[in-house]
């Protein structure tokens, strides 16, 4: 499988070019919003209001390549979550109103499909269609059925493949409880220096077009791997043997980007992983740009195809070389772990 | 390609805490549809549902699943979960083997517990038991760590058709050589959210739900739990399955966030590509099992859908929801386990509180329990809000 093109919303500038161009985007406020664009362009202003932010950095990534690729057959997304704070809305309403006459609004646009949904409404794409709403692992799920979906054609195919998380009060205030964020301000730039317990919360919306055509390709999506509650040895053994039934020993890897938040508590995950299998190797975390959310992987896949398009301007990445095959790696909690291995085209 | 058996099934609705109580109601012709007595509401006065009969504490009692912070949806999960694997005879080596997929579902998750979902995530008063078990894919998370499961794992939302596309994921992946077994279903119970979120569309019954009825008035929501065993025509090795998953199409309709087309054109999709993919012409399917929600508008597009297809010979068809309500994520797994029962017993088991075709359409569907009738190959529709829809066809293995 090939990625054709990416496109993000994020923390970062990388709606525009700054981000490519080494532009770094501090947030200290422990808390890594997204930049979002003017969707005006391409969201009619009384259709963007009703839209919560989640179904809106959806459709402001997601849209513009479903216009650009009219070979764009379906559309697959993973969403942990997907609109929250319509979600909580709801939610306020039924406990504050007693189950009182809602508006169906905020329901409609809470459910995670929601998405999918709209990009399929605004895209008129009435093809394959699905969301896979898997925890840390609901990207990882949505390319895996990406890929069957193209194999299983003899005929040239796109799909447009995405991951959307958005911030909400909901799921702050709930991770708060699970202990996810560090309780000391911490920025970005620092985070992956802290050993404190938890990580930084940030959101945003990263699309991918990807196609069984090598052509115009901007790199290749070799295989995934994933693991729940996988033993700390175990997990070494199982992605040397992931890297063995694709052909490359550890040593053809050449960058690592990893999903590191600074979290005292898990990152010995990924820690483990460079000593054991990777000495010496680049290495970056993309949480540092993205801040921390259920499907950040996402994100990381967007970094990993940037570096191995040779761009040594991001920051952080001067000495990232033109690398051949990259391991994207993310785990949350130690639950649910997922990897990608990119190459170049 | 890999022919997928259907090798156990695992059940629990309003009908019945396990497949073979199930099949007692459907033969008499037993609604759960009624009062709900467990599910807290203030619309448990004013409007029916589906319930499934057991309390949080004898759920936890059946499936010996009593761990701090478990949600009803997690434990309808399990145990309809259980009763699949137990009923295809897997080892616990067979469900940790890593070529072994499990697939879920739900809309709700972890949600049905609206209240204590709305003081957590409102910072009021000390966290509940629930606080870490509200993401829809809790409750796959909860079944992974009890059984120990190291293959593919993967829960899906989108929306009503939710099992259906968990269904249909597991057999491709089966297909595709990437996995020997898929363990495949969902669960959603009844929760305040989803009860507010439907009566906000305006779209439930005050009375049990009569699908294509002329007079229908909406749908009525239920709970359940459904989970089928897939494995490879060659894993099967001896098993007498139930069924083959022949034929499955997603497609999306394209038209509005929670209303389906005049035209159903994504329904239509689906169903084409369900019968393209099983090498099937449509005058092959001997019954549809409905989406039939009983909805003014679903049941119109459905409606539209098999007249479109099939012509003047349209198959023998019911909607079961006349039994089990609407289970929203479940209902594709659910539906589906009733069709593996049509195939298996010959017989259809009928569309009940039906009285008069919708006009302009003139379907009426089987309103009787029909007994030894031949079903070789059965369909089953699950469309949903965004769009979503999906059809399978499963068939009588030769």
């Amino acid at each position: 499988m090939y990625i054709k093109e990416v496109r993000a919303i994020s923390p970062q500038l990388t709606y525009g070019n700054e981000f490519e161009k080494g532009d770094f985007q501090v947030h200290g406020e422990g808390i890594l919003y997204a930049i979002e664009p003017s969707y005006l362009d391409f969201i009619p202003a009384s259709l963007l209001r009703r839209m919560g932010k989640a179904v809106r950095m959806g459709i402001g990534a997601g849209l513009p390549l479903v216009k650009k690729y009219p070979g764009i057959e379906g559309i697959i997304i993973g969403t942990a979550n997907g609109g929250l704070e319509d979600c909580i809305r709801f939610l306020n309403q039924i406990v504050d109103y007693e189950e009182g006459v809602l508006t169906p609004t905020n329901f409609v646009q809470s459910t995670p499909n929601a998405v999918a949904g709209q990009l399929a409404l605004m895209g008129e794409k009435t093809g394959y269609n699905s969301t896979h709403t898997n925890g840390s692992l609901a990207f990882d799920n949505a390319m895996t059925d990406a890929r069957l979906v193209l194999e299983n054609t003899e005929q040239p195919m796109e799909l447009l493949v995405g991951a959307v998380e958005e911030i909400s009060d909901y799921n702050y205030n709930i991770d708060t409880l699970n202990k996810h964020y560090k309780a000391e301000s911490v920025t970005n730039e620092e985070l992956i220096r802290s050993t404190t317990d938890g990580s930084l919360c940030g959101e945003g919306a990263t699309m991918f077009v990807v196609s069984n055509q090598a052509e115009n390709a901007v790199a290749e999506v070799v295989d995934q791997f994933q693991i729940c509650f996988p033993g700390r040895e175990e997990l070494v053994t199982l992605v040397a043997a992931f890297l063995a039934g694709n052909g490359i020993q550890p040593a053809e890897v050449d960058v690592l980007v990893f999903g590191n938040s600074g979290d005292g508590r898990t990152d010995f995950w990924y820690n483990d992983l460079q000593e054991q299998l990777f000495p010496g190797k680049e290495i970056t975390s993309f949480k540092q740009f993205s801040g921390d959310y259920r499907t950040a992987i996402a994100f990381g896949c967007y970094l990993a195809v940037k570096i191995l398009r040779g761009n040594h301007s991001i920051y952080g990445l001067e000495n990232a070389g033109r690398p051949k095959n990259i391991l994207v790696y993310n785990q949350f909690a130690g639950e649910r772990h997922g990897f990608f291995l990119l190459r170049d085209v | 390609m890999r022919k997928v058996f259907i090798t156990g099934i695992g059940s629990i609705s309003s009908l019945g805490l396990t497949v073979e109580e199930q099949l007692e109601s459907l033969r008499a012709a037993r609604s759960g549809i009624g009062k709900a007595v467990h599910f807290q509401s203030v619309y448990t006065s004013q409007l029916p549902f589906a319930e499934i009969n057991a309390s949080d504490d004898e759920l936890k009692k059946l499936t010996g699943f009593c761990d701090k912070g478990i949600t009803r949806t997690t434990l309808i999960a399990m145990k309809a979960f259980q009763e699949a694997v137990a009923d295809s005879k897997l080892s616990q080596d067979e469900i940790s083997d890593t070529r072994t997929a499990f697939i879920s579902s739900s809309t709700v998750g972890g949600m049905c517990y609206t209240d204590s979902l709305y003081a957590d995530a409102n910072n009021k008063g000390e966290p509940s038991d629930y606080y870490s078990s509200y993401e829809g894919s809790n409750h796959t998370l909860q079944i992974i760590r009890a059984y120990k499961l190291r293959g593919y794992t993967d829960t899906i939302n989108t929306a009503c058709s939710s099992s259906a596309n968990a269904i249909l994921l597991g057999a491709r992946l089966i297909q595709s050589g990437r996995a020997d077994r898929a363990i495949v279903g969902g669960a959603d119970c009844l929760a305040k959210f989803t009860v507010n979120g439907f009566n906000s569309l305006r779209i439930l019954n005050e009375k049990p739900c009569r699908p294509f009825d002329e007079h229908r008035e909406g749908l009525t929501l239920g709970e359940g739990a459904a989970y089928l065993v897939l494995e490879a025509e060659e894993t099967a090795g001896e098993k007498q399955p139930y069924a083959e998953v022949t034929g499955f199409g997603n497609a999306n309709d394209a038209f509005h966030p929670s209303a389906t087309s005049d035209d159903a054109r994504g329904p239509l999709r689906a169903m084409r590509e369900a019968l393209r993919t099983a090498g099937l012409s449509p005058g092959d399917i001997d019954y549809i099992n409905a989406h039939g929600t009983g909805t003014i508008n679903n049941d119109e597009t459905e409606s539209f859908a098999f007249l479109t297809l099939f012509g003047e010979k349209v198959p023998l068809f019911s909607s079961t929801k006349s039994y089990t309500g609407h289970t929203l994520a479940a209902a594709g797994a659910v539906e589906a386990i009733i069709s593996l029962l049509s195939i298996r017993h010959g017989e259809i088991y009928p569309n009940l509180n039906f009285e008069q075709a919708i006009t302009g359409r003139g379907l009426i569907p089987v309103t009787e329990w029909k007994r030894n009738v031949a079903i070789n190959h059965v369909m089953s529709n699950s469309f949903g809000f965004g769009g979503n829809g999906t059809a399978l066809i499963f068939s009588r293995c030769t």
